[in-house]
């Protein structure tokens, strides 16, 4: 029996690289040996993905996306189905916590300089990934077509009436309607559930083979490739199985059982993982008092408001997410980590990181005159990070980075 | 490594793999029962009631239930009578081999001697059986009894909905429960049952 | 000063207290009370286990509140299930329309004619506690006066303006705005006295009184079918709630352990590279 199944692996082992493969990339793909929580959050996003897309398979089938019975069925998969409601909870806690994941993700690279030379693929791939996700979770909060799906889609696609010229042509084509009807949901509901996915699957394919062919990086900013054992493996690495796995295996406990806590004790997430005004069917005559996007826009949203003319806001949240493509060109220190960069650099990333949680909890109240003055001031800390990174990486002085791990 | 050290990986790996493992089957639990009949399915499935009693001798009608034909037939004293004349042309007239739901109760195996109520799905491919009740010879049998006759594969059933020796169809055509308060027939709930 | 942390470690602290203050900060607190001129809505705490409470509150609710507000997501036999009153009971007792099968969505008994009376559709109440707020609901109805410039001849402190007449008038009796003269508080948090040491009083308005002997029931009865009404909205609002939390503590519990486990078994092997 087993000899069959030896010669039969041994068989499509021969046309198709199995055992390679995963020895290549998964068993002894080599990991550096020190590492800390930080490196965690790719695995666990990873993971998410993963439930977004078996969680969102399972809701295609009950949600109806006509603009009828879109937001009934959203209260049929949470009365009517058997579970659906974990289903449903499953998903929309997932879309809030891919999101935290991945923003701590991003933020290790900022911290260690894992998009510096050869990362700069991989650290583009991932910032694709971020913009696809932004995508994503934008056109699945629409589906519902409760009253925030509503007038959060509406100033959304108002941004586009912004571009000149074709502004409000393009506003039309893409509602397909005069206003945001079950066309555009139908539509927002193809792009969010076949192709979108398929971008992302494809990203996250690329970020990993990207990442594969350069190496894991560490905290130390240290090369492991430097020292290599005589088999050609880097002496401060350790295989990915069984020893990464097994931190992967604490991490995801970890993550599941917060995971768990928010979807099982507060799904709602106290209002900014599911809002109270999306528990109202969408009605284009009444506008909700307070519109808010939820938390993971509001920092670009917040820019958006800092500034007056909505052309403007428009270009300025663009750019807020397009700088971080060209992040590598920009740092120009000769160390990765942040524990051998400069005092500046420590202070640039503290302000930035500062800057942007307050842009963040500012999208999510209304406005008033000093909050408005905030928002400006952070728009403009946060932009000085990456506009004054050539000059701050590049006069600090740095302290000597480690040979070894 | 120390023989101790070796013996305390296997018990944790054995522990974190069983903790592990015995998640899944919780984990796959909703997605498996999200597949279950809804509430709203449910309810569309409900029982249905039907007045009978301005139903004709020998007339048959149809009803739905569960977005399925059910046949009622008011039986003629003459056709019940008539039942036993066909007996050996029947497969199976007593039901032995079906789960019938009121075995020997009435010979029109309902819960009502004059009426009969079977569902009007054909037990070999699902076809709909068409009500002949007529008594005469038929293209497809010289000495027709009166019953039903599906035009899919030509499976023969007498008027109370049993099967044909020598027909496609496998069993008898299925008696829904049912109950009778009156002459209000529900389908699809039986108190007693 | 020596600063003896490294970086991550204090950017994660930082970050920390940052977080905390910012959820601190809710959204409705940072926008005004949603309760309006009521202040601070009273608080509500709902127990969805108290099967007696919703059973009383749907007695009130179809009693009082069905005849206009439908609750078009719910169906009958649901409630009838998730309230353990035996559906006969409950149909005989509750389902006034004898047309209305145990799987029907309770969709509302009021004809279009009667729509077209209030000028406005009564909205749908089912999710009504998950868009308002059970606080907002339990002080809501609490917070009639009479007011005889409006159309019902009354008004609303948490709902100024309201469109919905009180249904629950002749229960409660005649609530009425009054001002009272309350002591003054002096800086030093006690009340304020003159030169006699005598209390100052202000006259302060905006309270909410009872007349006396006007309603059915006392204060506290009054208060206690709001509560359980409120408590029946909730449950209405997300039918899985109780049974939600349930599961949610075994399910915390189980990654716990795994948790517990697989750092176990990590810490095992950390060894082989980490002497």
């Amino acid at each position: 029996m087993s000899e069959m199944a030896g010669k039969l692996f041994s068989w499509v082992n021969s046309r198709l690289p199995i055992a390679n493969t995963f020895e290549r990339h998964l068993s002894k793909h080599p990991v550096p040996s020190k590492v800390n929580f930080w490196y965690l959050f790719g695995a666990l996003a990873a993971v998410t993905l993963i439930i977004q897309i078996v969680s969102g398979i399972w809701l295609i089938m009950p949600y109806s996306n006509t603009e009828e019975q879109a937001f009934s069925s959203i209260e049929y998969i949470m009365r009517d189905v058997d579970y659906g409601w974990v289903i449903r909870y499953i998903h929309t806690t997932g879309a809030s916590l891919f999101f935290a994941v991945v923003y701590l993700h991003m933020f290790r690279g900022l911290l260690y300089g894992s998009y510096q030379k050869p990362k700069e693929l991989v650290w583009i791939f991932g910032c694709t990934i971020y913009l696809a996700m932004m995508a994503e979770g934008f056109l699945g909060y629409v589906l519902p077509y409760g009253q925030m799906s509503y007038w959060g889609a509406q100033v959304i696609i108002s941004l586009f009436g912004a571009i000149p010229y074709i502004g409000e042509s393009l506003e039309l084509w893409v509602r397909g309607d005069y206003y945001i009807s079950g066309i555009t949901v139908s539509r927002f509901f193809a792009l969010h559930v076949v192709a979108l996915p398929l971008v992302l699957i494809a990203l996250v394919f690329l970020h990993l083979v990207a990442l594969h062919e350069v190496g894991a990086g560490n905290p130390e900013g240290v090369d492991i490739e430097e020292y290599l054992d005589d088999d050609g493996v880097p002496l401060d690495s350790v295989p990915f199985f069984p020893y990464k796995v097994l931190n992967a295996l604490v991490a995801i406990g970890v993550f599941m059982t917060v995971f768990s806590i928010i979807m099982f004790f507060f799904p709602e997430g106290g209002g900014y993982f599911i809002e109270m005004a999306n528990f109202q069917e969408a009605n284009p005559l009444v506008t909700p008092e307070h519109i808010a996007p939820v938390w993971y826009y509001a920092p670009f949203y917040t820019m958006l408001r800092a500034i007056p003319d909505p052309l403007g806001g428009l270009i300025v949240m663009a750019a807020a997410v397009a700088i971080f493509f060209i992040v590598p060109w920009l740092d120009r220190s000769k160390v990765a980590s942040i524990r051998y960069k400069g005092i500046y650099s420590k202070i640039a990333l503290t302000m930035f990181g500062v800057s942007f949680l307050t842009l963040g909890y500012l999208g999510t109240v209304g406005v008033t005159e000093i909050r408005k003055t905030m928002s400006v001031i952070c728009t403009v800390i946060y932009f000085s990070y990456f506009l004054l990174m050539p000059i701050y990486t590049k006069y600090e002085i740095t302290k000597e980075v480690p040979k070894r791990l | 490594m120390q023989e101790k050290d070796k013996t305390r990986r296997k018990v944790l790996i054995g522990l974190t793999s069983a903790v592990g493992l015995s998640g899944l089957p919780f984990v796959a639990t909703p997605f498996i029962a999200a597949w279950n009949p809804s509430a709203k399915a449910k309810a569309a499935g409900a029982a249905v009631k039907i007045d009978v009693s301005k139903m004709q001798y020998g007339q048959q009608i149809q009803v739905a239930w569960r977005k399925q034909p059910v046949f009622i037939v008011r039986h003629t004293k003459e056709s019940l009578a008539g039942l036993d004349l066909s007996l050996d042309k029947l497969a199976d007239p007593n039901s032995d081999q079906i789960i019938e739901p009121y075995k020997g109760l009435n010979p029109s195996r309902s819960k009502n001697p004059e009426y009969s109520v079977m569902s009007g799905v054909c037990t070999h491919l699902g076809c709909s059986p068409k009500y002949h009740p007529e008594v005469e010879p038929k293209a497809w049998d010289a000495s027709w009894k009166g019953g039903f006759f599906c035009p899919c594969h030509g499976s023969m059933f007498d008027i109370v909905g049993r099967v044909y020796k020598g027909v496609p169809a496998p069993s008898n055509l299925v008696v829904p429960p049912h109950m009778f308060e009156g002459t209000i027939l529900t389908i699809g709930e039986d108190k007693e049952l | 000063m020596k600063i003896n942390l490294n970086y991550s470690k204090y950017l994660v602290i930082s970050f920390c207290i940052f977080l905390s203050i910012f959820f601190v900060n809710n959204i409705n607190s940072a926008e005004g009370g949603p309760c309006k001129d009521y202040g601070e809505c009273d608080e509500f705490k709902y127990s969805l286990n108290d099967i007696e409470s919703l059973q009383r509150g749907a007695s009130t609710y179809i009693n009082y509140c069905y005849g206009c507000h439908s609750l078009k997501y719910s169906r009958w036999n649901r409630v009838a299930k998730d309230l353990q009153i035996p559906e006969d009971i409950f149909f005989e007792n509750l389902v006034f329309d004898k047309s209305i099968k145990p799987g029907d969505l309770m969709v509302g008994a009021m004809s279009e004619e009667s729509v077209n009376w209030f000028g406005v559709a009564p909205p749908d109440l089912t999710l009504v506690s998950r868009y308002k707020g059970d606080d907002w609901i339990y002080s809501y109805l609490r917070a009639y006066y009479e007011d005889s410039s409006k159309q019902y001849g009354v008004n609303n402190l948490v709902y100024p303006g309201t469109a919905m007449p009180n249904v629950l008038l002749s229960l409660q009796g005649n609530q009425r705005l009054i001002c009272k003269d309350i002591p003054v508080i002096a800086r030093n948090g006690g009340e304020k006295r003159d030169e006699s040491g005598n209390p100052i009083y202000q006259e302060k308005c905006g309270f909410l009184e009872v007349e006396d002997d006007t309603g059915k029931l006392s204060k506290e009865e009054f208060d206690n079918l709001i509560y359980d009404l409120t408590n029946f909205l909730v449950y209405v609002g997300e039918p899985i709630k109780a049974t939600r939390e349930r599961i949610g503590w075994y399910v915390v519990f189980y990654f716990l352990i795994f948790t517990a486990l697989s750092s176990l078994l990590y810490r095992e092997y950390h060894k082989d590279y980490n002497k």
